[in-house]
């Protein structure tokens, strides 16, 4: 099941961003140019899609990494 | 929610663009947050005619996309508190179809997708003569709410 959920996860930002698995890890906001605060909504949108969830406002602000969405999930029951 | 017009001078509150870059003279329907419809009128000396091209007059295409971006614009900045708000384009994807001539009128089409978090995607269509002439794929946003969201970056 958690096998699952992160690829779920991975594969969101590898659509979002058109990036391959290996740059994921320490991917940050405004790291590339494809996250931007376009790319960033995009994101955001397809996480919810993903994961049937709507993220809070805050949660939207504080997902300023792949790493810090990973916590932030875990208060949508979401365990990567 | 109920449609409603906007001549010229009213119009002037939801659109911040000004002649001679303003790409709409009437909206002739709006219901905000769903679709806005309107025209340019063409006279023959409109400034760009005698420019694009000499002795071949034809509304250029990028502001045949420039009204529809416009008109969408109205669809959004007519929402409750939106008024006023200026709106940045984002991406558009377009294609023409027909030549617009002087002497015409610009119909302009758009329909709100979504709107969601400061981001509009939409549709528009710009017709002359009846006949389609150009059609877009937009997306444009409202910085001062998008930037609510964004990461502290």
């Amino acid at each position: 099941m958690k096998k699952n959920q992160i690829n779920k996860y991975e594969e969101v930002f590898k659509k979002s961003f058109s990036i391959t698995k290996d740059k994921l890890t320490k991917l940050e906001y405004n790291s590339i140019p494809e996250w931007d605060s376009v790319g960033h909504m995009t994101m955001i949108a397809n996480l919810e899609e993903t994961f049937d969830i709507v993220f809070e406002m805050d949660d939207i602000i504080d997902f300023s990494s792949y790493k810090t969405g990973i916590e932030l999930l875990k208060k949508y029951k979401i365990n990567i | 929610m109920d449609t409603f017009s906007l001549d010229s001078v009213e119009l002037l509150q939801y659109q911040p663009n000004r002649p001679p870059f303003l790409m709409i003279d009437h909206v002739t329907k709006v219901r905000p947050g769903e679709f806005a419809e309107g025209y340019k009128n063409l006279p023959v000396d409109e400034w760009f005619f005698p420019i694009h091209f000499p002795g071949n007059p034809n509304m250029p295409g990028a502001l045949q996309l420039e009204a529809l971006a416009q008109m969408l614009t109205v669809a959004i900045t007519t929402l409750p508190d939106n008024k006023g708000k200026v709106t940045h384009a984002i991406s558009h994807e377009v294609k023409f179809k027909k030549e617009v001539l002087p002497g015409r009128k610009y119909e302009i089409k758009t329909k709100v997708n979504s709107w969601n978090r400061g981001i509009c995607k939409g549709i528009g269509q710009g017709f002359t003569d009846g006949e389609l002439a150009c059609e877009a794929k937009m997306i444009i946003t409202i910085p001062e709410i998008l930037k609510q969201f964004l990461p502290n970056k």
